[in-house]
This record gives C-alpha cells, sequence and structure tokens, in this order.
C-alpha cells in the first residue's frame, strides 16, 4: 500500500517508521528538510519538502496513485485542510489529526466525509481513554474492551503473592477456565505463551477474559481492588484536560502545573478541579499538597524523564497508581525495570490506530501494548478463510501469534483448542511484529 | 562489522557474476567461436564459490551500516574485476593476469582503456563480454544487485549511496530497490533504442548491441581496434554522440522526460551547465579546427563535438585523433577530462554539478570579501546550498587533486614520460580511456609496465566509486569509532 504522511513530528516518523517496515511505501513529506534528511538516513521511504497545504507539493507526493494520506503536523487546521486537498487530487483515503473532539461528533462527521476527510485521529483523547480506564481499574496496567466489553484484555503486574506464579500454564488448568494469557513480558523479553511457560513475579502478562471472570483474574493474580478518589496531575497538559474531562465529577482532583496561564485556563474550565500553580519537580510543593494522600498520580507534563521520576517517587511514598506519559521511547524499557505502574504513550496510542487502515484483511479493531512490542488485532473472519476450516486446535497457528478469544454475535468467549472459528465472527488476535504476515494468511 | 552479511552479499554478487558469464557463454556458442570453454570454466569459477559463500550465510542479517555499506561496495568491485578476468585468461586472448584485470576493471568502471592491439582476432564471446562488462558497472553492479533484492530496506540505501555518482540520492520512489529499478529500466530501454537506430546505420545486431552497451555506460570498449572511426557513416557517428550526451545526463531527468515532463530537464541547473559547456568547447574547438586545418566543415564539427561528448562524459570513444591538432585544441579536451558527467548518470569523473558548486562557490567568495557579513549562500536549482554539502564538494575536488598528482609521480616511476603519465592518471581516475602521449587515442595502455596496470586500474576504481567510499575505508576512524 502507498501511504502519505505529512508532518514528520514525532507521530509522522513513528508511523512512517512502523509501516515501512511492514513493507509499505511510504512518502513523507514536511517543510523542514533536516528532519527529512534525518529520518531518510534511518528509514528507507521518500521524502518531499512543502507544505502540506500546498497542491503542487502535494502533487510531489503522487498522491494521485496512493492509498492513504495522513496529516499529523502540528497544526489542526493544516491538517484538516491538507486533507481535503489530498482528497481533491485523487486520493482513496484520508485521515486527519486534530486536537478539538467537535470534529469528532457524528452530526458532522457526513459533512466532513463530503469535504474529503474521512477519518480523524485525536492523540490526547485516545491517551486520555486509556488513562482513565487505568484509574477507573486499579488492578491493571492496561484495559482494553473489544466490541463493547464483550471480551477484555487486561494487563497485570504480577508480584509474588499471586497464587498463579511459578507454575507451568498447562498445570493451572481449571483455574484459568476463560482466562486466557496471550503475550508475557517480562524485561526486554516478550513471550507468546504456550503450555510450558511460566508465569514469573515481575512480569507484566497480557491476559484476555470476559467480565464475569474478570474478578477472579483479579484474584488469581494477587490483586486486591481499591477505590481512587483523590487524583493528583501533575502538569496540565492537553492530555491531562481530556482526562478531567473524561473522569467527570465523582473524584477530588489537584492539578499543579508551572504555567501561570494554563493555570487559569484549566481552572476557568473546571469546577471541581484545584490548580495549583507550582513547579512538579519542587518535592516540597507535592508533599505539602498531600501527595501521600492520593490514590493516584497522573504525570502528563512535557518531559518523560520528569514524569517517570515523579511516579517513582510516589510510588515510593505508597500511592498505588500511577500514570505516566512517556514519549521517549528509550525510556518506556527502562522504565518497566523502574516499577512505574501504567506508561502511557501518546505515539504508540495514534499509531496503532492509524495502523489499522494499513492492513489488508479485514480488521475492525487493533492495539499495541506499551510495554510489550506485540499487537492485538481484532479480525473479522470472512467466508471460505483458513481461520474457519478447522478446530483451532488443528489449525497450526503461528507460534508468534496466540489466538485471544472470538466474539460471536452478542457473546463473547475466551479462546480455548476444542473452539472452531465461524463466519463473521470476531476473533481477537496477538502477534508479535514478525507474524504478522504469517497471521494475515489465515484471514485472506 | 558484520561480516556474515558482508559474505552473503559478495556469495550473492558472484552468482549474478556468474549468470553474466553464462549469457556470454550463451553468444560464444551461438558464434561457435574458440572461448566456449573459457567461459564454461568462468562461470562454474564464480557460481560454485558464490553458492557455497551463500549456503554458509544462510541465517544473517539483513541491516548494513553505512561503514559496511562503504566495505561491501568497495569489495565487491574489486571481486567482481578479479573473477571478470578468468575469460580473458581461460581463452588466452589476454593471458597476463596484470593485463586481464586492467581490462575487466577498465570494463567494469566504464572507463574504456584497453591493453589489447589484436582486437580483431578476438573471438565473439570475449568481445561481448568486454561490452557486457562496461553495461553492467554503467548503471553499477549494485544498484543491479538492489533491483534483485526488495528485502534490503534501508541496507539497501546504503550501499546505493555508496556506489551511484553523486553528493545525495535522489529517489523517485519511496523504496531503493524501486528506485534501482527504475533507473535500470530506463538505461535497458535507451540501450534498446540505440541498437535499434545503429541497425539502421547498417551496423551488425551484434556490433550494435556491443556499442550500444558501450555507450550507454560512457564506456568505450569498440569491436574495432580503430574504434568509432571503422564506420566514417555521419549518420553512425551522430548516433552515438547522441546517446553518450543522454547516458552523461541524471537518469532521474531522462525517466521525467520520458514520462513527458521535458521542461523538468531543462529547468535543472545541471543539465543546462552540462548542454552549455558542451556547446561552449565544442564551438571552441570547431572553430579552431576550422583556422588550423583544411577539414571539410560538416567533418570538423562531427570530429569536434564527438570528441567533446566522448570525454565530457568519459566515455572515450575515438573518432579523431585529438593528439594531432594544434597543442591547443587538445588541451582543452584535456581540461574536460576533470569534468565528468552529470550526477546520477552513468559518468565518471568529477561531475557537473560539483564544477558548477566549486565555480560559484568560488565566485560568491569574492562578493563575500567586499561584504563580510554577508549572507550569501551559493544557490543550486533555486535553493541553497548547505555548507556542508560545500565543503564535502571542496574536500571531494582537493582529494582529487592530490589522487591526481600524486599518482602522476608514481606512474612516471614506471612510464618516465609526462604527458603519458599525466594524460592516463587522469584518463583512468576519470574513466575515460584515450589520455595523452603514448596512451593517445589511437594508441592502447600495452605498453605500461605490469606495475603501472595495476595501479592505474586501482585508479578506475577509486575514480568510479567517486573516491570517498574507497578512500573511508582506510581512515583508522572508519576501524575503531565502531
Amino acid at each position: 500500500m502507498k501511504v502519505v504522511i505529512a508532518g514528520a513530528g514525532e507521530v509522522g516518523t513513528h508511523l512512517a517508521r512502523m509501516l515501512s517496515h511492514e513493507n509499505h511505501d511510504i512518502v513523507l513529506m514536511d517543510n523542514d528538510p533536516e528532519k527529512l534528511a534525518q529520518i531518510s538516513r534511518e528509514v528507507d521511504l521518500m521524502t518531499v519538502t512543502g507544505s502540506a497545504h500546498s497542491f503542487v507539493d502535494l502533487k510531489e507526493t503522487g498522491l494521485n496513485k496512493a492509498d492513504l494520506f495522513i496529516a499529523v503536523t502540528t497544526s489542526e487546521e493544516r491538517n484538516v485542510l491538507a486533507c481535503a486537498m489530498a482528497s481533491y487530487l485523487g486520493v482513496a483515503r484520508t485521515i486527519a489529526r486534530i486536537n478539538n473532539s467537535e470534529y469528532l461528533q457524528a452530526r458532522y462527521r457526513e459533512k466532513l466525509k463530503n469535504m474529503g476527510i474521512h477519518e480523524f485521529i485525536y492523540p490526547e483523547s485516545l491517551a486520555a481513554k486509556e488513562i482513565v480506564s487505568s484509574v477507573k481499574l486499579t488492578g491493571t496496567r492496561q484495559y482494553f474492551e473489544f466490541s463493547g466489553g464483550k471480551l477484555i484484555l487486561m494487563g497485570i503486574k504480577i508480584r509474588g503473592n499471586a497464587p498463579i506464579v511459578n507454575r507451568p500454564l498447562e498445570e493451572l488448568g481449571s483455574l484459568l477456565k476463560d482466562i486466557v494469557a496471550v503475550s508475557i513480558s517480562r524485561g526486554n523479553e516478550n513471550i507468546i505463551p504456550s503450555g510450558k511457560d511460566m508465569i514469573l513475579s515481575g512480569d507484566v502478562v497480557y491476559f484476555v477474559t470476559n467480565r464475569s471472570t474478570q474478578q477472579r483474574l483479579f484474584e488469581l493474580t494477587g490483586k486486591e481492588l481499591f477505590e481512587v478518589k483523590n487524583i493528583m496531575f501533575l502538569g496540565g497538559s492537553r492530555i491531562a484536560q481530556k482526562t478531567i474531562e473524561k473522569l467527570g465529577d465523582n473524584y477530588r482532583i489537584k492539578v499543579i502545573e508551572v504555567n501561570r496561564e494554563r493555570c487559569s485556563m484549566i481552572a476557568d474550565q473546571f469546577e471541581n478541579v484545584l490548580v495549583i500553580n507550582g513547579d512538579g519537580r519542587n518535592l516540597d510543593l507535592l508533599q505539602e499538597e498531600g501527595l501521600a494522600k492520593m490514590d493516584a498520580f497522573i504525570a502528563t507534563t512535557g518531559s518523560s524523564e520528569v514524569n517517570l521520576l515523579s511516579c517513582h517517587l510516589a510510588k515510593s511514598i505508597g500511592i498505588k497508581r500511577t500514570v505516566a506519559e512517556v514519549e521517549n521511547f528509550a525510556l518506556i524499557n527502562t522504565a518497566e525495570n523502574m516499577d512505574i505502574g501504567t506508561i502511557v504513550n501518546k505515539k504508540l496510542i495514534a499509531a496503532s490506530y492509524i495502523y489499522r487502515f494499513t492492513l489488508n484483511a479485514e480488521i475492525s479493531n487493533v492495539k499495541c501494548l506499551t510495554s510489550s512490542e506485540a499487537e492485538v488485532f481484532e479480525f473479522i473472519a470472512k467466508p471460505g478463510t483458513r481461520i474457519t476450516e478447522k478446530p483451532v486446535r488443528e489449525l497450526d497457528f503461528p507460534s508468534e501469534a496466540k489466538l485471544g478469544g472470538i466474539i460471536r454475535g452478542d457473546q463473547g468467549f475466551v479462546a480455548s483448542g476444542n473452539m472452531q472459528v465461524q463466519e463473521g465472527d470476531k476473533v481477537v488476535v496477538f502477534t508479535v511484529p514478525s507474524g504478522m504476515k504469517k497471521l494475515e494468511k489465515f484471514f485472506k | 562489522m558484520n561480516y556474515k552479511t558482508i559474505f552473503r552479499i559478495v556469495g550473492l554478487m558472484l552468482l549474478v557474476e556468474g549468470a553474466a558469464l553464462l549469457i556470454s557463454l550463451l553468444i560464444a556458442w551461438l558464434a561457435g567461436g574458440s572461448d566456449v570453454m573459457a567461459f564454461a570454466w568462468s562461470s562454474l569459477a564464480c557460481l560454485v564459490p558464490g553458492l557455497l559463500l551463500v549456503m554458509a550465510t544462510r541465517k544473517s542479517s539483513m541491516m548494513i551500516s553505512r561503514t559496511e555499506g562503504f566495505l561491501i561496495v568497495t569489495l565487491v568491485w574489486l571481486i567482481f574485476s578479479l573473477f571478470g578476468t578468468l575469460p580473458y585468461i581461460f581463452s588466452r586472448t589476454i593471458p597476463g593476469f596484470a593485463d586481464a584485470f586492467f581490462e575487466t576493471m577498465s570494463g567494469f568502471t566504464t572507463t574504456g582503456a584497453s591493453v589489447v592491439d589484436n582486437l580483431e582476432t578476438f573471438p565473439k564471446g570475449i568481445l561481448f563480454w568486454r561490452a557486457l562488462t562496461h553495461w553492467l558497472g554503467g548503471m553499477g553492479i549494485i544498484v543491479l544487485f538492489l533491483t534483485m533484492m526488495p528485502a534490503f530496506g534501508i541496507g539497501g540505501m546504503q550501499l546505493y549511496s555508496a556506489e551511484v555518482p553523486g553528493m545525495t540520492v535522489e529517489k523517485i520512489s519511496p523504496r531503493i530497490y524501486q528506485t534501482a529499478r527504475i533507473v535500470w529500466g530506463v538505461y535497458v530501454l535507451l540501450t534498446l533504442v540505440e541498437v535499434i537506430l545503429l541497425m539502421f546505420g547498417g551496423m551488425s545486431l551484434f556490433d550494435s548491441v556491443c556499442h550500444a552497451f558501450a555507450t550507454m555506460a560512457t564506456g568505450g570498449f569498440s569491436t574495432k581496434q580503430a574504434s568509432i572511426a571503422f564506420w566514417p557513416s555521419p549518420y553512425i557517428q551522430y548516433v552515438i554522440t547522441l546517446f553518450m550526451f543522454l547516458a552523461g545526463t541524471n537518469f532521474t531527468l531522462l525517466y521525467f522526460a520520458g514520462r513527458g515532463k521535458f521542461s523538468r530537464l531543462f529547468r535543472d541547473e545541471e543539465f543546462r551547465y552540462y548542454f552549455l559547456f558542451v556547446l561552449g568547447f565544442t564551438i571552441l574547438i570547431f572553430s579552431g579546427l576550422l583556422i588550423s586545418t583544411k577539414l571539410p566543415a560538416e567533418q570538423a564539427f562531427r570530429d569536434s563535438l564527438f570528441t567533446v561528448v566522448s570525454v565530457i562524459t568519459t566515455t572515450g570513444f575515438v573518432t579523431a585523433d585529438y593528439l594531432m591538432w594544434r597543442p591547443v585544441l587538445y588541451m582543452l579536451v584535456f581540461i574536460l577530462f576533470f569534468f565528468g558527467g552529470s550526477t546520477g548518470s552513468t559518468g565518471g569523473g568529477v561531475k557537473i554539478m560539483r564544477i558548477v558548486l566549486l565555480l560559484k562557490n568560488s565566485y560568491y567568495e569574492l562578493r563575500r570579501i567586499i561584504h563580510p557579513s554577508g549572507v550569501i549562500p551559493v544557490k543550486f536549482n533555486k535553493h541553497a546550498i548547505e555548507p556542508r554539502v560545500i565543503s564535502n564538494v571542496l574536500a571531494f575536488f582537493m582529494f582529487y587533486l592530490m589522487v591526481f598528482f600524486v599518482s602522476t609521480v608514481i606512474l612516471m616511476i614506471f612510464v618516465g614520460d609526462m604527458d603519458t603519465s599525466m594524460g592516463a592518471v587522469a584518463s583512468c581516475l576519470g574513466n575515460i580511456g584515450p589520455g595523452l602521449g603514448s596512451v593517445g587515442p589511437v594508441f592502447t595502455y600495452s605498453a605500461v609496465p605490469d606495475a603501472g596496470k595495476v595501479f592505474l586500474s586501482l585508479l578506475m576504481m577509486l575514480g568510479r566509486l567517486e573516491l570517498f567510499t574507497v578512500l573511508v575505508i582506510f581512515s583508522p576512524s572508519f576501524w575503531t569509532d565502531q
């Protein structure tokens, strides 16, 4: 597939890198030749220096033969305009990055589609959603619902007190009924588990299960649930604002922000939020504001390092729930070993959202796991595809991938060996990137 | 340094060379020449070690770093030339190793300098192989290899930029292998057209193919001892002039021109200068010839145009012995030795773009002296060129001159006479072919001692890979900063 990406910022370059490795043909445009030179030394793609909202420059990218146009420049207006222009120039599908949820409302969608802007991506909003779910569900690192909650994916950090620790998965048998461990992250390693693998203390394990089994999973992993009431935000970034908006009124929220103007803006925008103007790196200030009494601590300042360190501090004084926004990929692995809690990466979230538009097989959902290189896909099993031919056990499924479960009609089923996928089922599958090609064959 | 990957690529390249030898074997067999067995053994000698290397390195990574790219390209060129000598040696046409190495290197680097004094006695297979070495080396053996290997990704880019002439790589398509395919496609197409046009002029199919190979690669090997002068037909000479000129043009531009965007061709500053240089030197030499000789005007024009295009594109075909002209006229030709074709063409030498940037930068330096705080960037194609690029070009030119002078001194130890040494070094370094003195257009390099031949062969490789790719391997930081 030929993809044109406008904007060589963080999201743009990450997407270009990822899609190029997936053997898509990438044309990346930006008005800064320096940025383009940098990435073209690392990734096999074509670059075009120019403005995303110039017809002449857009034509240079060969848009009329492209399948997908992604506008992820820093400016929302430019992205929207660029998508409209790209559609006019003949690209099949466009995606614009926005920072205003107004565009997402259903009643304007048709109008926007007529203008040639087909999809929107709002990375801050997606990140906020992820933070909210991790605050609401205190046992998990990552929580993700398929088909409105018929199956759920939970990433759980396993401690020594979990009953299932240090035992091969096949021995656990009935204990793990309706629960499938689909991916284990251990240090920098990433395991798609088979029956012989064991879960060790310190692993982050991704499970697929359903609502009714959720509670049992928490027991098995030794998690005690608690209610979050007091939340402290470090940094009043757009992600923080979006999160506060989504959290609603049932929490006592404090926001610490260093920029005075932004403080008044947040105070203006939200009723029941206490905004404190101060530097979050100042430990005294944090303690004075009752850091120790907080149930959750969410650090989303512009600096990944500050977020990491402050969360580490919060953990060390006993705050159970911490969320750090880490935009620097190199730091994510370090963070895993530092006991930081949940990590949110805007780029990864945005990229995984866009990723699904580039896949061949019918896919309704895709999700990149933050602390693992694995990805989760929700495929729709079409008639005549290989996945529907035999029961799962006999399918010769690639070892890099694992079936999580299926959703048939209104019901979700957690995967088991005897299960057979039928036409029209939604199939939840996990894979590391190297298994993607093999996996696609089962759904084509 | 990932030696496994390096050996794998060398192995794969040997397979490519083996395949090229098999094609020559076919030609030799069709022509019923005495060289069939020589090609059979040569291709076997490439395919067997190639296969062994490829088998032994099966699970190697596809990642290639910058430094590995330089090493691989240099190694591949050396090994390609070493194995390319086999048909000459086995068929006893060029029995000496130094001679055969010179001839092969001259072929692959598209220099076109020859040590052969009895070309007419050569079997057709060998003549074809000589032309084929040109054709493979012209667009680049690595580039050819990349067209077959989509899997290399960014690693391919490292190889590509180490082989393809010019300062930056201009991609026509998102993937490097697609870009390689496009330029090879243009190359193949132009070669085909030239074959047909030459056949219209009465050349035999075999000679047309060999000459088209040599022209499009800006090589210079002919199938006749007298080179193009063998065919006095003005039509053939003009056709070859035209295709030499095209081969010296940036292939990206040719691709766009072929798709109807002719304006891009003349909008390009390098092409405009290339055109102007050809025009200017032709007018100078043409008027010189009119004044100093009694040649008919048409022939004087044809000889001067052919010589100018042949030398500036670094092809080295000969229709007239420029050394018989007035010294001032062959001095003009010698100046052209340092020009070379456009970036992204098959031509060698310094390249038009570098010459223009050097001239502009020197000229602007005068303005910078008058306005000490002025911001006066060198502009090319309406864009300011970064100081880094200018410094790169200056360094290149300095290296070029240094290599030229040092090599001339070294060669004079073997040869003695200065004209010959300077001409031979400038000609080999610029991948041109004929030089001055006793290596002039009507002579060959056969009189140069063996040591001198090997030395000149290495100079050809240095010139073809544009100095940096090879020189960087000899810098200490290449090996220590890993």
